[in-house]
């Protein structure tokens, strides 16, 4: 027999350190700076790199037509995420004095700066120590298409674009009111957004440019050059309304950019289902078994077939079958670790659900070193959980499992001679999800990372949100 | 696109050169394998050492030592007859990272003796450290 050509046995330490460190990530980004950067020295680059810790500073670009709100934005979100606002504007007043006689007055005449010169400034600008350590923000550049493309061969890549859209006449209506604090620099609006304090009313000027053939003008140019420009930021791109209150569109936003994206990192699905009975566990585990290949491990399935097949821990388990108590956690854990540590779980990955029921329990799994990375809370009301197990019957004859409401029947005669589970009267019902809901706080709390979902839609509905969840990263928690 | 495609072999050239991709291979395996609990720390104390070890000469920090060469021969060869075969000995230096996928090795019939092996992974991996 060769060694050499058996499966790995991959010990499950390494996939799950490698998941919580997110070491792909990581090696991925020094791939990147690697090649953009080519250094001679890639040893010493790296070293510098991993000292500087920057790989989830904000690098983000906000594109939109005038009197969008792009500025606002990107002021408040540089003070929300502590980071360092570029425009145009910075850029060329920064760079005053070194700049020429020729390309000033091109500036106070029109306000804009030849593309090769903006994307010099930028690329200078994006080196310079405080754009490294805490990131970037670009209001309204790229500007065109060709900016784009040099941007990206500069080597500079945001990590988040968002582009602002409204409708033209809200715009233009919504330009007129634009009032600029001089000292500040800050944006203010005659209805929207009017500063409080009276002593900054009475210092705000009227812009220039703010008529209505000049926005019109200035939104025939952006809708031009906009179509050139989103198709180089394919999957890192999203659109928000500008059309609603300043504070609607800011929050949206925030939320956009302190996303994750998916990342290509090898990834093992251990999902850990919980809820009440009744909430639909069983059912989405065997759509998440059927769809994705997991392993789907019921604890009280495992428990019976394990009595059925009677192995060793079969016989010590029927005497509690016999005596209709519940089978202590310890024997229990150790039919699970059985299954679990099989070569097609670890290889697959796992759908667990029916455990743990309780703290105690949870502490156990993780002890024996099983923890899932996705845990989901199914939440259903009361009267559904009812309505969902009460009127389950069963046909005798042919053992055809029906429901009343869902699946009812076909004819009166089976009708007649169907029968219920005395496990699903309404009071058993009653004491099972009681006794659920009291372990239920101690295990959101273990599981800090869970997902909660609503279970009163129809099943292929909570299997979207399911597979949003396992396929998306976690979610940050907003310190 | 011209330029796109040469700046994408100047990009591959410039990763074969320096041996970037076997470099982020032994990098991946010792954080996967000690597990430590700051891992960019560690990979900077990995990075140092071994840029150290480039400018005094001293030996490389190396992922396979000796026993575990000698470990996973003695994994090959079951039977102890002191050889193993070409195809065990190429799955080998392919699992070992130290054979890249291009590479076709000459199989001239004889077999692979425990110090061919060594030597063979020891020349390899001086060839790899030796161009960072």
């Amino acid at each position: 027999m060769d060694v050499t050509t058996a499966p790995h046995r991959i010990p499950a330490e390494m996939p799950q350190y490698g998941e919580s460190n997110h070491i792909f990530e990581l090696m991925q980004n020094m791939l990147e700076q690697l090649l953009i950067h080519q250094p001679e020295d890639p040893i010493s680059f790296m070293i510098q790199h991993l000292h500087r810790n920057n790989d989830n500073v904000p690098k983000i670009v906000i594109l939109g037509p005038p009197a969008s709100g792009k500025t606002t934005i990107a002021m408040w979100l540089c003070k929300h995420l502590n980071s360092n606002l570029v425009s145009v504007e910075n850029l060329v007043i920064r760079e005053f004095p070194l700049l020429t006689t020729e390309t000033r007055k091109h500036y106070q005449r029109t306000k804009t700066v030849p593309s090769t010169l903006l994307v010099r400034l930028i690329k200078e600008r994006l080196a310079q120590e405080d754009c490294i350590r805490r990131g970037w923000i670009l209001d309204g550049i790229p500007e065109t298409r060709e900016q784009a493309l040099m941007i990206q061969t500069q080597g500079v890549i945001p990590r988040h674009v968002v582009v602002l859209s409204a409708l033209d006449t809200v715009l233009i209506e919504r330009n007129l009111g634009k009032r600029v604090d001089p000292q500040t620099g800050e944006i203010y609006h005659t209805t929207f957004d009017w500063p409080p304090e009276s002593d900054i009313q009475n210092r705000l000027v009227v812009p220039a440019g703010i008529s209505e053939m000049e926005t019109a003008r200035k939104l025939l140019e952006y809708h031009r050059n906009i179509v050139g420009i989103i198709p180089s930021y394919p999957k890192i791109l999203k659109v928000i309304s500008a059309d609603q209150p300043c504070v609607d569109v800011f929050y949206q936003a925030l939320t956009y950019v302190q996303t994750h994206h998916r990342s290509n990192a090898p990834f093992t699905p251990k999902v850990l289902l919980c809820g009440p009975t009744g909430s639909g566990k069983s059912l989405q585990a065997a759509l998440l078994a059927q769809k994705y290949g997991l392993v789907n491990v019921c604890c009280g399935q495992l428990l019976k077939e394990a009595v059925a097949d009677k192995t060793q821990f079969g016989e010590l388990i029927r005497p509690f079958f016999e005596k209709e108590m519940a089978v202590p956690d310890s024997l229990v854990v150790k039919v699970l670790t059985e299954r679990l540590d099989q070569q097609d779980s670890i290889q697959k990955g796992w759908v667990l659900h029916g455990f743990p029921r309780d703290l105690d329990q949870a502490h156990m799994l993780s002890s024996v070193g099983y923890d899932p990375n996705r845990v989901f809370f199914l939440n259903v009301p009361f009267d559904s959980i009812v309505e969902r197990l009460t009127l389950r019957r069963i046909d005798p004859v042919t053992g055809e499992r029906y429901h009343l409401l869902y699946k009812p029947p076909p004819t009166m005669e089976i009708q007649a001679r169907l029968l219920q589970h005395p496990k699903d009267s309404e009071e058993q019902v009653k004491l099972k999800v009681d006794l659920f809901y009291r372990n239920s706080a101690d295990l959101e709390q273990f599981y800090g990372q869970a997902v909660t979902l609503n279970g009163d839609q129809d099943p292929y509905t909570v299997f979207e949100y399911v597979e949003s969840g396992i396929i998306n990263p976690l979610p940050k928690k907003i310190p | 696109m011209e330029a796109a495609e040469s700046r994408e072999s100047q990009a591959r050239e410039y990763l074969e050169k320096h041996r970037i991709l076997e470099l982020l291979n032994y990098l991946t395996s010792s954080l996967l394998f000690f597990r430590p609990e700051q891992p960019r720390e560690y990979l900077i104390t990995l990075l140092e050492r071994m840029r150290i070890a480039k400018l005094t000469g001293v030996a490389f920090p190396f992922f396979m030592d000796h026993s575990n060469i000698v470990a996973m021969f003695e994994m090959m060869d079951p039977s102890k007859r002191g050889t193993i075969s070409f195809v065990q000995y190429k799955e080998a230096l392919q699992t070992l990272g130290l054979c890249p996928a291009g590479e076709v090795l000459q199989d001239d019939g004889r077999t692979v003796s425990l110090d061919n092996f060594r030597d063979e992974v020891n020349k390899r991996t001086q060839e790899i450290f030796s161009s960072f």
